[in-house]
């Protein structure tokens, strides 16, 4: 058993791995995939999708032949559909996407195609209208504020005990800043996908980055705690830096694991789950990655360099 | 009891509960016995439209005309009203309810499985919305007298200034265009052609008639009437012409001295020609009347019908029967507007605006309209199916998914969700062996507890609805739901190297990892309440079975595997640490490097 063997082998010596003095390597990578990130959504943004916007969605399922975009766009002419867009599925299956969200041109869509393609047949029709896409946006951008407010203060209770040598805050700042590192990541990567691939968000990336959310902080939660119980009971001759390295080795293997299981479970999702989730998914693989690497190497790091910048200065 | 039985009694609790929910998630285990069978497999998971195919349907209220006391009850009788429709219609279990988002109510309706979709939408969209308004008047801003009587006095004497002149024989169509504020004949010369007696004012008509006046003479005196004064001429009397349309040649607008058709017809044998000069008086304004809602609406009809005017008449009328509540409002309403008018009015357009001759406190009100026979039978069919007490417009939001996509999604999710979780077991079975093995148990009633939950949810007022973001979030669960096992065995095994016994080591990482799993299970419910309060489907399916999801795998990771645990743990195991992946025999570790 080769991988498991040799994970086993670092808690097992007494030689850890000091992950601590890597800090900079992990710095640089995390700054400058952060710094990408925060471009690509100042460049491209984000693709909203209808939840967002208002507007149809629309799939359709042909028999057989799939008739080719520019021949569905040259039948939809006469209805001037505006920012009409048609995308292939798979399963012969094309999406139609337009601006217009009323119940009457949703029909006269379908009648077209029925009558040119007596073999389609309409799978999904969703369409909203401004008034639930612009309270969607708010409820999304509210949802997401309580979220961070709320996982804050429980940060800050769940420290509330340790504050030597560095102040309880502290940690509840490092986790924060590991938050918005997996958030503004995962947020990036959709960036590019919505520009290239054009792929759209909606509600089910803000439900997954609430749940990123809440998943970074617990990996975090886990090294911090072990942090904090061997803070209390260290000797003295161990100073600060070593006691956080010692914490990440110890939790390291189970870090690891949990994600593990988590990420084996999403890619399960991703692969066999179908188009709906797919995207929703692939939201919550990129977070949950990002989030382990983060509370394994920027979050304890920054417990690190706020303590050396404490000591330079006193 | 010794802690030996004691332990015994759990594990044998533990047994119990996972045969149970075994059963009740795959009774197809116990086919073969038809009882026990039809028993278990009673209990049905609930499945979103999103897997059974189907629609949602956002409505949004018009409660602009409703007092907002009573914007409730009037939602409250809108659902019941689209219920009874939909149920006309004939579709299993509609879900219909109303929610409030903002300052606006939404009427929300879901309708399950059903083949089509743009017939139960038409179908709702045809519902009537039925109300019933009265006359209001408003005040008006009143002219003082004094100055409304120096007005009319210069009006008087401008009249009489012109009476002189037109007696002294000035052209009189010249002073009528020139002087004549009656806008309908002003330009003839102040002229009308032949009109039937009767149509005109009384004293006009006296004037013609009465007065000894003759053919081409003016009257000596100004005559007063209600628009004014007149100076009155009469050009020519002669008997009625037998052609009906006559009376229309009558001049329309303001001063105008015409009656309404309904005065006095006996006297109508003579028709007469005149011309006359108006100086019109000023009037303090007429309070406005304004057509408002009386509260009574759809929600009150309790039955139409279709009823024939007059005996041998082929006009139909709709006969409208109100409950309770609505006769009660009709009577009001018809009492307080005797000699006024009510309108029924159906989708905003008024059908029918009768005057009210009596109270009516029967209930029973009558639409006459120009319908034609079928015309009115299918509306007295749509107000039977459900009148509307508010419109209701088309709908704001809609999905819809289609029967056999909802199919192929709840079998592709549920293929996921067993290829993760046999992964999960897997990795679990490699990384942690014997206690992996009993992980995976834990894992598999974990799973069984939570499909028992969603099949028993629906016996209690709190049913769940399993959706797909709901499967996702029971397939995230599942990878998370081993979280807390694999903090307690990594804590174990470090303990056993720590130099620990097994069984002890065992107990010391139950206790230690107890408050990294709360204060990690604690992040994920604070942020799936927080999704939960987003209340959109979507978020709340997956939101709701995540909450369920990590309270259930606490409670299966740490009670039920310690259990098992306990119960098959003992010393024969100390012999044997590769079995639980520690694969060599303790060292004692110095602390620190």
């Amino acid at each position: 058993m080769g991988l498991p063997q040799s994970l086993r082998s670092f808690a097992m010596t007494k030689h850890m791995i000091n992950i601590i003095s890597k800090t900079k390597y992990a710095y640089v990578f995390s700054g400058v995939l952060t710094v990408m990130c925060i471009a690509s959504l100042f460049v491209w943004g984000l693709k909203l999708g209808i939840d967002f916007t208002g507007g149809t969605l629309m799939e359709v399922q042909f028999e057989n032949n799939l008739p080719s975009n520019s021949e569905i766009e040259e039948n939809l002419k006469n209805l001037n559909l505006k920012s009409l867009s048609l995308q292939a599925t798979g399963n012969n299956t094309i999406l139609l996407r337009y601006v217009p969200e009323d119940d009457k041109t949703n029909q006269e869509v379908l009648k077209i195609l029925k009558e040119k393609y007596p073999q389609s047949k309409d799978l999904r029709t969703d369409y909203a209208n401004s008034t639930i896409s612009e309270e969607l946006k708010s409820k999304s951008l509210w949802s997401i504020f309580w979220a961070v407010a709320g996982i804050m203060a429980y940060i800050a209770w769940a420290f509330r005990k340790v504050s030597r040598p560095v102040p309880s805050w502290k940690y509840g700042m490092g986790a924060i800043i590991a938050l918005v590192h997996d958030i503004l990541i995962t947020a990036g990567v959709f960036s590019v996908l919505g520009h290239f691939y054009g792929i759209e968000i909606g509600i089910p990336f803000v439900a997954a980055l609430l749940t990123i959310l809440g998943f970074s902080v617990h990996d975090t939660i886990v090294v911090y705690d072990r942090t904090r119980e061997n803070l209390l009971r260290s000797s003295s001759k161990e100073t600060f830096p070593e006691v956080v390295n010692r914490s990440l080795n110890e939790t390291l293997v189970r870090s690891i694991n949990t994600s593990m299981t988590v990420i084996i479970t999403l890619l399960a999702i991703y692969i066999f789950g179908g188009e709906s989730i797919k995207y929703f998914s692939l939201a919550l693989l990129v977070g949950v990655t990002f989030g382990t690497y983060s509370s394994i190497f920027i979050a304890s790091a920054l417990l690190v360099t706020s303590y050396k910048l404490q000591i330079k200065k006193s | 009891m010794n802690v030996r039985q004691k332990l015994r009694l759990k594990f044998g609790a533990v047994v119990i509960l996972a045969i149970l929910a075994g059963l009740i998630s795959y009774p197809q285990a116990v086919s073969k016995i038809p009882k026990l069978y039809d028993f278990f497999n009673k209990p049905k998971i609930n499945l979103g439209l999103d897997l059974q195919g189907g629609i949602h349907l956002e409505y949004k209220a018009d409660l602009s005309q409703v007092d907002p006391a009573k914007q409730k009850e009037a939602m409250q009788a809108m659902q019941d009203a689209v219920e009874r429709k939909i149920n006309a219609f004939g579709v299993a279990e509609p879900v219909i309810y109303t929610t409030k988002s903002g300052d606006e109510q939404r009427l929300i309706v879901e309708l399950a499985g059903i083949r089509d979709i743009n017939e139960a939408k038409k179908r709702i969209g045809e519902m009537p919305f039925l109300e019933f308004k009265e006359e209001e008047e408003t005040a008006v801003e009143k002219i003082p007298e004094d100055i409304l009587n120096k007005t009319n006095e210069t009006a008087k004497n401008k009249a009489q200034d012109l009476l002189k002149k037109a007696l002294a024989g000035e052209d009189f169509a010249k002073l009528a265009k020139e002087n004549s504020e009656d806008p309908g004949s002003k330009e003839k010369g102040g002229e009308y052609d032949f009109v039937k007696k009767g149509m005109f004012v009384p004293e006009y008509e006296a004037v013609i008639f009465d007065k000894g006046l003759k053919d081409g003479e003016i009257y000596k005196e100004l005559v007063e009437t209600q628009f004014g004064w007149h100076i009155i001429k009469r050009i020519e009397v002669k008997p009625a012409s037998t052609r009906e349309d006559d009376s229309s040649t009558r001049g329309g607008g303001e001063g105008d001295p015409a009656k309404s058709p309904d005065g006095d017809s006996g006297a109508s044998n003579q028709e007469f020609k005149s011309a006359h000069i108006l100086i019109a008086k000023k009037v303090q304004p007429e309070p406005k009347i304004e057509v408002v809602t009386t509260g009574l609406t759809g929600k009150n009809l309790k039955s139409a019908s279709v009823g024939f005017q007059n005996q041998g008449l082929t006009e139909p009328v709709i006969d409208l029967e109100f409950d309770e509540e609505g006769t009660k409002l009709f009577a009001e309403i018809t009492k307080r507007n005797i000699g006024k008018r009510v309108a029924i009015l159906i989708d905003g357009e008024i059908i029918t605006n009768p005057t009210v001759n009596s109270e009516i406190p029967n209930g029973k009100a009558q639409i006459t309209g120009s319908y034609t026979t079928t015309e009115a039978n299918e509306l007295v069919k749509r107000l039977n199916e459900g009148a509307l007490p508010v419109p209701i417009g088309n709908p704001i939001n809609q999905q819809s998914v289609e029967a056999s996509l909802g199919k192929i999604s709840l079998e592709k999710s549920l293929k996921a969700g067993m290829i993760g979780m046999v992964l999960v077991i897997i990795f679990m079975l490699l990384f942690y062996r014997f206690l992996g093995l009993v992980a995976s148990f834990s894992l598999l009633i974990y799973s069984a507890l939570m499909i028992s939950i969603f099949k028993l949810s629906g016996f209690s007022p709190w049913q769940i609805t399993l959706t797909l973001p709901g499967i996702a979030g029971f397939v995230l669960s599942i990878g998370m739901a081993v979280d807390a096992n694999i903090l307690i065995f990594e804590r174990t095994k470090e303990e056993i190297k720590k130099g620990r016994d097994v069984l002890s080591a065992i107990e010391e990482g139950f206790k230690r990892a107890w408050t990294s799993i709360r204060d990690g299970n604690m992040s994920s419910i604070i942020t799936a309440f927080i999704l939960i309060e987003m209340g959109t489907g979507f978020v709340k399916g997956f939101a709701v079975t995540l909450i369920i999801g990590v309270i259930v795998s606490m409670f299966t990771a740490v009670v039920i595997t310690r259990t098992i645990l306990r119960f098959v743990m003992g010393r024969w195991l100390e012999n044997k640490l590769w079995l639980i992946g520690v694969n060599k025999k303790p060292v004692i570790t110095s602390e620190a490097k």
